[in-house]
């Protein structure tokens, strides 16, 4: 049974990540950054419904630490499927943000997905089969007023993930991105509403988390083994 | 005159491997998946590139796998590694050298 480890599944797009990997007979890792509960419970329902499932928290900003979570889950066997979808954002427009505001997106939508990535990378190139996934966004591919830090994050992950889908090309390890655009999830709050949605996505209406996680499903699947080094947006015909 | 023994008896011909060498020939094959066979790599052919054709990332992954076997620590950032990984004979002196017994 493949492993796969999902960050940030204690949102609702990390959550539907881990339903559709469970479907598909993956022993799944839900990791959640300080909302442990939130992830433990996620893998009560798995398991409920019959499925392989765990939870672990830690902080993807934290290198050490996160190289030592790993290494202990890795123990057991090699994670060949590592979704990077953990994300914060801290929304300002460039003129008025704060260092702060711009040190912190880049440490966790960024340096997270390096910390958490790497460490596994060269377990998974022995098994000479492997899925990386990282989730971006819209913003990431044609910007978005107020998220200069988010878009810059989201894409460095488009450069690290094409790079790294050459070096493992040979190794039978596909890397990818997948870019929602505006997805139904508490985060979106009052943000859009719907006449801002109708203006601004050519389908008229947000997208589902489930349909995000089709997307990264099939990409974590065998039958996506020749698609590698690309980024698909998810959004409903939005950039 | 029959070649004086003494000095033939240690070293093997240029072109074929040692027996370390050989160990050292099936670890790589092995650890890399390669489809070699292990006495068929030249002793003195390049690693990198033409030879064997490995990347960085085959040095890497025969770096662990070294480790592991020979107890011996390759890093990535050593400026000797040219030198070191220049052909299976450089490799295979270089850990013999360091190799806990």
């Amino acid at each position: 049974m493949k492993r796969a480890l999902v960050t940030g599944a204690s949102g609702a797009i990390g959550a539907a990540i881990c339903r559709e990997l469970a479907a598909q007979g993956r022993h799944v890792i839900a990791h959640a950054g300080a909302r442990g509960e939130a992830v433990e419970r996620l893998a009560e329902e798995l398991r409920a419904a019959g499925h392989s499932a765990e939870a672990i928290a830690f902080d993807v900003t934290d290198a050490d630490r996160a190289r030592a979570c790993l290494a202990r889950l890795a123990e057991h066997a090699p994670i060949q499927i590592v979704v990077s979808n953990a994300g914060l954002y801290r929304d300002a427009p460039l003129p008025g943000m704060s260092p702060a505001q711009w040190r912190e997106v880049v440490e966790v939508n960024l340096n997270g997905f390096f910390n958490v990535t790497q460490p596994l990378l060269l377990p998974m190139i022995a098994t000479r089969w492997g899925r990386v996934v990282a989730v971006s966004s819209v913003a990431a591919l044609i910007g978005n007023r107020g998220q200069a830090n988010y878009a810059a994050a989201k894409a460095g992950l488009h450069g690290a993930i094409k790079s790294l889908a050459l070096e493992l090309a040979t190794r039978g390890v596909t890397a990818n991105v997948v870019a929602p655009g505006v997805i139904d999830t508490p985060i979106l709050g009052g943000a859009f509403p719907p006449e801002r949605i109708k203006s601004l996505v050519p389908m008229q209406r947000p997208g589902t988390p489930e349909e995000v996680a089709a997307l990264v499903g099939f990409l974590a699947s065998e039958r996506a083994g020749y698609i590698t080094g690309q980024v698909i947006a998810v959004s409903g015909g939005l950039g | 005159m029959p070649p004086d023994s003494a000095t033939q008896a240690n070293a093997p011909p240029a072109a074929d491997l040692s027996s370390d060498e050989l160990e050292l020939a099936r670890l790589i094959v092995s650890a890399l998946n390669l489809e070699t066979a292990p006495e068929a790599i030249a002793p003195e052919e390049p690693l990198y590139g033409e030879g064997l054709g490995l990347d960085s990332i085959d040095i890497l992954e025969m770096s662990l796998a070294i480790s592991k076997t020979y107890g011996v620590e390759l890093r990535s950032d050593d400026p000797e590694n040219e030198r070191i990984f220049r052909s299976l004979r450089s490799l295979n002196a270089y850990v013999q050298a360091r190799r806990a017994r």
